[in-house]
């Protein structure tokens, strides 16, 4: 395949402002096929913003431009105002339907395949959403997110809030998801960690694009001193 | 107490008014809308004022009222993201100021509290036949507008347009209470949307089981309240209310 078939985002000078205030300023970088882009940076760096930006959810400066026809999968960092609701984990997902109102075999079915692909049983499926742990209500929603197969997906912060046994399955299940589906990720992450093992590309942010290119190359002690404002603890796992 | 054809006219009216409303209650309670869904209802009595100066049915003229300002509450809140109720709370209660001006006496008492008693076999008709379309609309509606209460951006990502499931909803919940001023009047009508509610959600396992309590707690509370007030003669609205807070104070002692 040539770059230009591989290329699956490409994304030129894209700035996004809130009033007067600039989130994110002449963000540029491109992913392609099967890439494992992490997207690293400090608290308010703009990093929700960028992938809100990218999804088309606010409005922005700039080119952001998808592959036609590609289908993305966003797992957000949590649910808003899911307190009130006493949802099931099945109505969750049939809430995805393209039916208004009647049952939906199909996404029946495929929720449960997708719950097994990442190994969670069926039986969280009568469980209300609000009484799930951080982590299994994770993986319900990464569920929903491929629900449909999508080439692409948009993880924010996978482990905020998860123990580190935790952290070791989720990125175990990403890395099979990625084998198995072929998928492009591209995953906000506070955890260098994550960078060395699994990105083949790390994007810099704190409202600009601080550094950009595969992790060993771009993530030296500088670049990490001018990203998060003094020397951040790792492990090399090479 | 006599069951005669005026009766099953009433009972038969408020039953579908209620159906409507407790349908669409469920939605105001859980995106915690249920401020903006009182005052919205103030909106009512202008409208019915201007009716009435016009001697049009005033039914007609809560409902223009009414629907203009569920399109301006969407308006307001998607263009400034400033949450509802401090934009609704001030501008409504001056629509219902203005209403108790505009409303001649007569009618007062009618447009703030219903007068069922008083009503006609072609009200009901009207009543019957707007409920059903209501009721029907929102189960259709119910599944974009349950993904864009619990997960507005998830809602975008799957492609579709939670803004319109709002806006819908909205628009809906207009109507539903223009119906509900015959039995209720516009002062009440935010009570009878969420009372049933509020007591389904200490029963309810799942969304579909919180739907089906609202609307049985709804017909429940609405016959039982009209029977109460036929018997002893008091206004159906009120007696539905208060039957409803029982029923309330009941549901808490199951809550789970």
């Amino acid at each position: 395949m040539t770059d230009n078939q591989k290329n699956i985002l490409n994304v030129r000078d894209l700035s996004v402002n809130f009033g007067k205030e600039e989130v994110l300023k002449d963000i540029s970088f491109s992913v392609n096929e099967g890439d494992f882009l992490a997207i690293i940076g400090p608290n308010g760096a703009g990093k929700t913003v960028l992938f809100r930006a990218l999804m088309g959810l606010i409005p922005y400066d700039g080119d952001v431009k998808w592959r036609t026809n590609i289908k993305i999968g966003y797992v957000p960092q949590k649910l808003m105002e899911k307190a009130e609701l006493p949802l099931t984990v099945k109505e969750f997902f049939s809430l995805k339907s393209k039916n208004l109102f009647f049952k939906d075999k199909q996404i029946a079915n495929s929720a449960v395949h997708e719950l097994k692909s990442i190994n969670i049983d069926s039986d969280i499926l009568n469980r209300q959403l609000i009484n799930l742990s951080r982590g299994e209500l994770q993986r319900v929603l990464i569920a929903w997110a491929i629900l449909g197969h999508p080439q692409v997906l948009l993880f924010d912060e996978p482990t905020a809030g998860i123990d580190i046994a935790g952290e070791e399955s989720v990125y175990n299940m990403l890395h099979k998801l990625q084998d198995e589906r072929g998928m492009t990720i591209i995953m906000i992450s506070h955890d260098l960690n994550v960078v060395y093992r699994y990105a083949n590309n790390v994007l810099c942010l704190n409202k600009e694009r601080l550094c950009y290119g595969e992790p060993e190359r771009a993530l030296t002690n500088e670049q990490i001193k001018r990203l998060y404002g003094e020397n951040a603890f790792y492990h090399h796992l090479h | 107490m006599v069951i005669d054809n005026q009766f099953l006219l009433i009972l038969i009216s408020g039953l579908f008014t209620a159906l409507a409303a407790s349908l669409l209650g469920a939605f105001i309670v859980v995106k915690r809308m249920a401020l903006v869904g009182d005052v919205l209802s103030h909106v009512a009595l202008p409208g019915i004022g201007l009716a009435l100066i016009l001697s049009i049915d005033p039914i007609y003229g809560a409902a223009v009222f009414l629907l203009a300002a569920a399109f301006g509450t969407w308006l307001i809140e998607k263009k400034t993201a400033l949450p509802p109720e401090a934009i609704i709370g001030t501008f409504f209660t001056a629509t219902l100021a203005l209403g108790v001006i505009l409303v001649p006496n007569e009618e007062l008492f009618e447009s703030l509290f219903g007068n069922l008693f008083a009503i006609k076999k072609l009200d009901a008709i009207v009543i019957i036949a707007a409920s059903s379309m209501i009721f029907s609309l929102t189960l259709l509606l119910s599944r974009r507008l349950t993904l864009s209460i619990a997960a507005p951006d998830l809602a975008k990502s799957a492609g579709f347009r939670p803004d319109f499931s709002y806006l819908a909803f909205l628009l809906l919940f207009a109507l539903s209470v223009a119906l509900g001023i015959k039995l209720i009047g516009s002062v009440l009508m935010g009570a009878l949307t969420i009372l049933p509610a509020v007591s389904a959600r200490n029963f309810a396992w799942s969304l579909k089981s919180f739907l089906v309590f609202s609307v049985i707690f709804g017909l429940v509370m609405t016959f039982t309240g009209i029977l109460i007030s036929t018997v002893f003669n008091f206004p159906p609205g009120p007696a539905v209310i208060l039957t409803g807070i029982i029923f309330f104070i009941i549901s808490l002692f199951f809550k789970k």
